[in-house]
């Protein structure tokens, strides 16, 4: 695993069995390109459009109340994903990097 | 050890996911990604979509970020085409002249644009849409009074007249059926984004057979089968796809309007796969021999081609899926429908957010949701199970999809490893 360089976040994964993977997390990256192209297991088959619900990732309430309201696209494909928080739910596709979320930890939802 | 890299031909989405999903599997070979197309992989779907907006930029998202190819060790030759395969050999010869041997070749090369054949179809300003420089072209066309013919009313065409319609081009759209989208939806969907359309001032022609198109140095009119006349500075044909088989063909491996490919992408040549839109295969849960143009099944046979190279199993795949966006209003679809379908409209249309649901022999098959994505997820669930359907449940929007389910689900192990391999 590489050293979290100056510019980038450092980012903590908990895949969907449990074991916690460290990424580091570039600023031209959405979350969803961070956690798949370090080899999570995180489909993306929309590519990014909020269109397919397949990066859905659990974020800490404290971290989920300081980003923007998600979209109703957004809102209407996670309502129905297995395991959704009304708090912390969120597709990571629209998750945008920010300096506010260094060191931040995300969950991978389970897989439909 | 392997010394030949695995070799793939093009890089759409499958072939890209192919050459991901093999260091992901832990493929420490070498893999080369040959693309025609000069530039770094990029998404298509906003081609027909937000890049044709007025201030939009003319770049579209990139697949990966050029730094992701180099960390993960994935080699590219940009604007070079593979001229031909040597099956014997292991190699295949480069437009450069030079030959590259493979220990296994992934044809990933993708369909084109189905081309018009009528006179005057290679008139400046008769265009058709597939890549970015296609797309860019185009939107230099789409000028504020620009008269603009399209010919299919199918997904690429009606992207195409609301991006006109936006840019205030004049729009006619020329179709030969009787309604829009009719290959892939039922009648009240196309009605609705017919009358969408229509609000928003575009102009439909059904039964409309193109015979001509003429002008003197460019494409002037566009001519029907009665006669009829339509005036057109801009002509897009968005009439299908064709498969670009010819690589494989022309090899001798066997392809039938799509290179012939088995549920592990595998060709006829055990050391050749096939990926995306290029193939046509039995789709195991309908038992259809099809070609598929969506993500979906590039992604989904990349996976498993990446499985099938380094041993492993592959994972469950997505049910098919589909969207298109047309004046903003989404059209999601989850599964393939087929036209003896049992229809049941859910909602109602004039509201704007309403389902279409399909049943086949009284299963879920596939569902068209517009602007109601609730639907679409429950939808992909439900289609995945082979959830039998309570017709009169389903047709009530205030009743979530999940609890239309009727009875006990009837099927066998057998059915539901059919329906989920």
């Amino acid at each position: 695993m590489s050293n979290t360089s100056m510019s980038s976040n450092a980012l903590t994964v908990v895949d969907r069995e449990g074991a916690t993977h460290d990424l580091e997390w570039e600023p031209d990256q959405s979350m969803m390109e961070a956690l798949r192209d370090n080899d999570l297991p995180v489909l993306a088959s929309c590519g990014g459009t909020a269109s397919c619900a397949t990066c859905h990732v659990f974020l800490e309430q404290e971290v989920f109340d300081t980003l923007e309201e998600r979209s109703e696209d957004e809102l209407e494909l996670l309502v129905e994903a297995e395991g959704y928080r009304e708090c912390g739910s969120r597709l990571s596709c629209q998750v945008g990097f920010s300096r506010d979320l260094n060191g931040v930890t995300v969950t991978l939802a389970p897989e439909e | 050890m392997i010394q030949d890299p695995v070799v793939i031909v093009g890089s759409g989405h499958s072939g890209v996911a192919v050459a991901a999903g093999l260091r992901t599997r832990g493929w420490e070979g070498g893999i080369l990604l040959v693309d025609a197309e000069n530039e770094l992989p990029y998404e298509r779907p906003p081609l027909s979509k937000e890049l044709l907006k007025d201030g939009a930029p003319d770049e579209s998202a990139v697949l990966r970020k050029e730094k992701f190819y180099a960390d993960k060790g994935i080699g590219r030759l940009a604007g070079v085409t593979v001229e031909s395969i040597d099956r014997n050999g292991r190699t295949v010869l480069l437009s450069d002249g030079t030959r590259q041997a493979y220990h296994r070749l992934v044809i990933a090369t993708g369909s084109r644009a189905r081309p018009l054949t009528v006179p005057g179809a290679g008139l400046v300003g008769v265009r058709s849409l597939r890549t970015r420089g296609d797309a860019l072209e185009l939107k230099r066309l789409l000028v504020p009074g620009a008269r603009v013919a399209i010919i299919g009313a199918g997904y690429i065409g009606l992207e195409v007249a609301a991006a006109a319609a936006a840019k205030g081009c004049e729009v006619t759209v020329l179709e030969f059926q009787d309604r829009v989208m009719s290959r892939v939806t039922s009648a009240p969907v196309s009605r609705h984004f017919e009358q969408l359309h229509e609000r928003h001032g575009v102009r439909f022609v059904f039964g409309a057979a193109v015979t001509s198109i003429d002008g003197r140095q460019r494409a002037e009119r566009v001519t029907v089968a009665d006669g009829t006349v339509f005036p057109a500075d801009v002509v897009l044909a968005g009439i299908g796809v064709l498969p670009n088989q010819e690589l494989a063909q022309d090899a001798g491996i066997d392809c039938r309007d799509g290179i012939l490919v088995d549920g592990d992408g595998r060709t006829s040549d055990p050391a050749v796969y096939a990926s995306g839109d290029v193939t046509r295969f039995i789709s195991p849960t309908d038992g259809v021999s099809r070609r598929l143009e969506c993500i979906q099944n590039a992604l989904a046979q990349a996976d498993r081609v990446a499985a099938h190279i380094t041993g492993q199993a592959a994972g469950e795949p997505e049910i098919p899926w589909f969207w298109t966006v047309q004046h903003g209003v989404r059209l999601q679809t989850a599964g393939v429908r087929q036209p003896e379908d049992q229809v049941i409209v859910r909602g109602e249309p004039s509201c704007g957010k309403f389902s279409v649901v399909y049943l086949r022999d009284g299963r879920l098959a596939a569902v068209d949701t517009i602007a109601n994505l609730a639907d679409f997820r429950t939808a992909k669930r439900l289609i995945a199970q082979g959830a039998r359907i309570d017709p009169v449940l389903a047709a009530d929007p205030g009743s979530p999809l999940a609890e239309a389910i009727s009875g006990t689900p009837n099927h066998s192990d057998a059915d539901l490893a059919a329906a989920r391999s």
